[in-house]
């Protein structure tokens, strides 16, 4: 084993998987989260009564005092892109063509945001500070995912 | 080293499959700790957080993810993950952030989500098994103990009724615990004739996979003074590790369980556990290993613990009860947040707060264990009042 491998195959290997599968919940406040998106069209936020902090997505407790948060309320899906980043490739190396726009979206109103796709854009186009909207799939389509919305646009 | 409290608890239902996330679940148990301590977050000094698998959860970095639930937003926080043993190492590991000196308040977390594991954990138990020697022949943990059990019954000629009255008198005390999930009232022919599962295993031989956590506010002795009257003292704390070679051992004696026990009750300065150990609250994922584990930790001779059981010894109102909560067997087995759970029984025990559980006379002095790993990890904590 001390002389050099050129070829991993000279290593005599064997393939495995860990198979497991999952279904997960969204949480008490997640399915307030995922129900607006969904049958709404929107986000939601929940506040701190006593920090006075809005989350989105909308939590159960507050992480900072642990108060139960207020019920979510809703929240139009539109805000400022505070970052961003073009993938131009995927998880495995290969090229993403054509490349995708990822941006983090503080919402308007609330101290939360979202990451999410950017499209009806190129990326020469966005800027940090751009003004966007989510685009949502029609009301039939949607699931109860956040990819019930299929990206967001520069507004107007 | 400083003395350590512990001086509230808390818990969640344990159920098959929570609609709260992990984290959700674990800010009601922490949450309820801190309020039955008349503490708020901005009292505690650091988090520990005790999780099992990722796998179970699904959730990769689990301790992070389960961080601004468990109060750790902001604060030094750490997650320990020991096997099954997680649930009783975690208050160890809160006890010595207090013990050095270096914290005075620690909250102490456990959660499992383990419904998330599709079709079902085992799936996920698989893969801690050696891929070379023993992956291939599609290890379960059911066959795995069931071994480990058939062994310890042919050293000792211990018979399956006997073993089957640990899993009705356990599944029986669960009825009086708010948050059990499979309280029931059962004879020794229902666990008999229920479903082989790997004999000598039956189905009711077996704790259930379970969603839930579970909780605790330790602290040092001059805040425990000003916090309560009734504190719960850390009198003990041991934890030991054997080989992950189950080939090499004997399993019909859990020997990393009496390492574990030696140490806590050196610490403690008892000489005679089975004289100054007033309730119990030993590992029953599988109703042998509640007899397993007394014989570990020293409380009856080696093959003796069966007899205990049938003289009703280790009932609520014998001489030594075991399991008064109803254990994993019968209050469900959310795997670190079901070690914590026998944590807090021991210190609601102590207070007198047990409710309908609560164990005759004045109990001054009770022990929890559990186990994990392949059969490897021993923790145990002695609490006293």
């Amino acid at each position: 084993m001390r002389e050099k491998l050129t070829n991993p195959e000279d290593v005599r290997t064997w393939p495995g998987t860990i198979p497991v599968e999952y279904v997960y919940t969204a949480g008490v406040a997640g399915e307030a989260y995922l129900r607006a998106i969904k049958e709404r069209g929107c986000l939601a936020a929940s506040t701190c009564p006593d920090c006075n902090i809005d989350y989105l997505p909308p939590r159960l407790y507050c992480e900072r005092c642990f108060a139960k948060t207020d019920e979510p309320r809703d929240v139009a899906a539109r805000g400022v892109v505070e970052t961003f980043t073009v993938a131009h490739r995927d998880l495995d190396g290969r090229p993403l063509e054509p490349p995708v726009i990822y941006a983090f979206v503080r919402i308007a109103g609330t101290a939360g945001g979202l990451i999410h796709r950017l499209g009806d854009v190129e990326p020469g186009d966005v800027h940090i500070g751009l003004e966007v909207e989510a685009v949502f799939r029609p009301p039939a389509e949607r699931v109860g995912s956040i990819l019930d919305i299929e990206h967001f646009k520069p507004v107007g | 080293m400083g003395k350590v409290a512990v001086v509230g608890a808390g818990m969640t239902k344990f159920v098959r499959r929570a609609q709260e996330t992990g984290r959700e679940l674990a800010w009601q148990a922490a949450r309820m700790a801190l309020d039955s301590a008349g503490m708020t977050l901005k009292d505690v000094d650091a988090v520990v957080i005790g999780s099992a698998p990722d796998a179970f959860d699904g959730v990769h970095m689990k301790g992070e993810y389960l961080a601004d639930g468990s109060g750790g937003w902001r604060k030094p926080t750490m997650r320990n993950f020991v096997g099954g043993a997680t649930g009783v190492f975690a208050p160890i590991q809160g006890w010595y952030h207090i013990a050095s000196g270096q914290f005075d308040t620690v909250l102490v977390v456990c959660e499992e989500k383990m419904s998330s594991c599709h079709p079902h954990p085992q799936g996920a138990f698989l893969t801690i098994f050696d891929h070379t020697t023993e992956r291939p022949l599609g290890p379960n943990l059911l066959w795995i103990f069931a071994i480990e059990m058939n062994r310890y019954m042919t050293v000792h000629g211990i018979t399956k009724e006997e073993i089957a009255l640990v899993a009705v008198k356990n599944k029986r005390n669960a009825m009086d615990h708010p948050c059990a999930q499979l309280g029931e009232e059962l004879t020794v022919e229902d666990v008999l004739n229920s479903e082989i599962m790997a004999w000598p295993v039956n189905r009711l031989d077996v704790s259930p996979a379970s969603d839930g956590a579970a909780a605790v506010v330790m602290c040092a002795e001059h805040v425990a003074k000003r916090v309560t009257d009734k504190p719960v003292w850390v009198e003990g704390v041991g934890w030991h590790l054997d080989t992950a070679y189950w080939t090499n051992r004997d399993l019909y004696y859990p020997r990393y369980v009496e390492y574990a026990a030696r140490m806590a009750y050196d610490m403690a300065g008892i000489k005679e556990p089975r004289k100054e150990i007033n309730i119990v609250e030993p590992y029953d994922p599988f109703d042998y290993k509640e007899l397993h584990h007394l014989e570990g930790l020293l409380l009856c001779e080696r093959g003796e613990a069966p007899r205990l059981t049938a003289d009703g010894v280790t009932q609520r109102d014998g001489d030594l009860p075991v399991c008064p909560s109803g254990g994993l067997l019968g209050v469900g087995n959310p795997i670190a947040a079901a070690g914590l759970m026998k944590v807090c029984e021991i210190f609601w025990q102590l207070r007198g707060e047990a409710g309908k559980r609560q164990v005759p006379g004045t109990p001054k002095r009770g022990l929890a264990q559990a186990w994990g790993d392949l059969m490897q990890v021993g923790a145990v904590i002695i609490l006293g009042r």
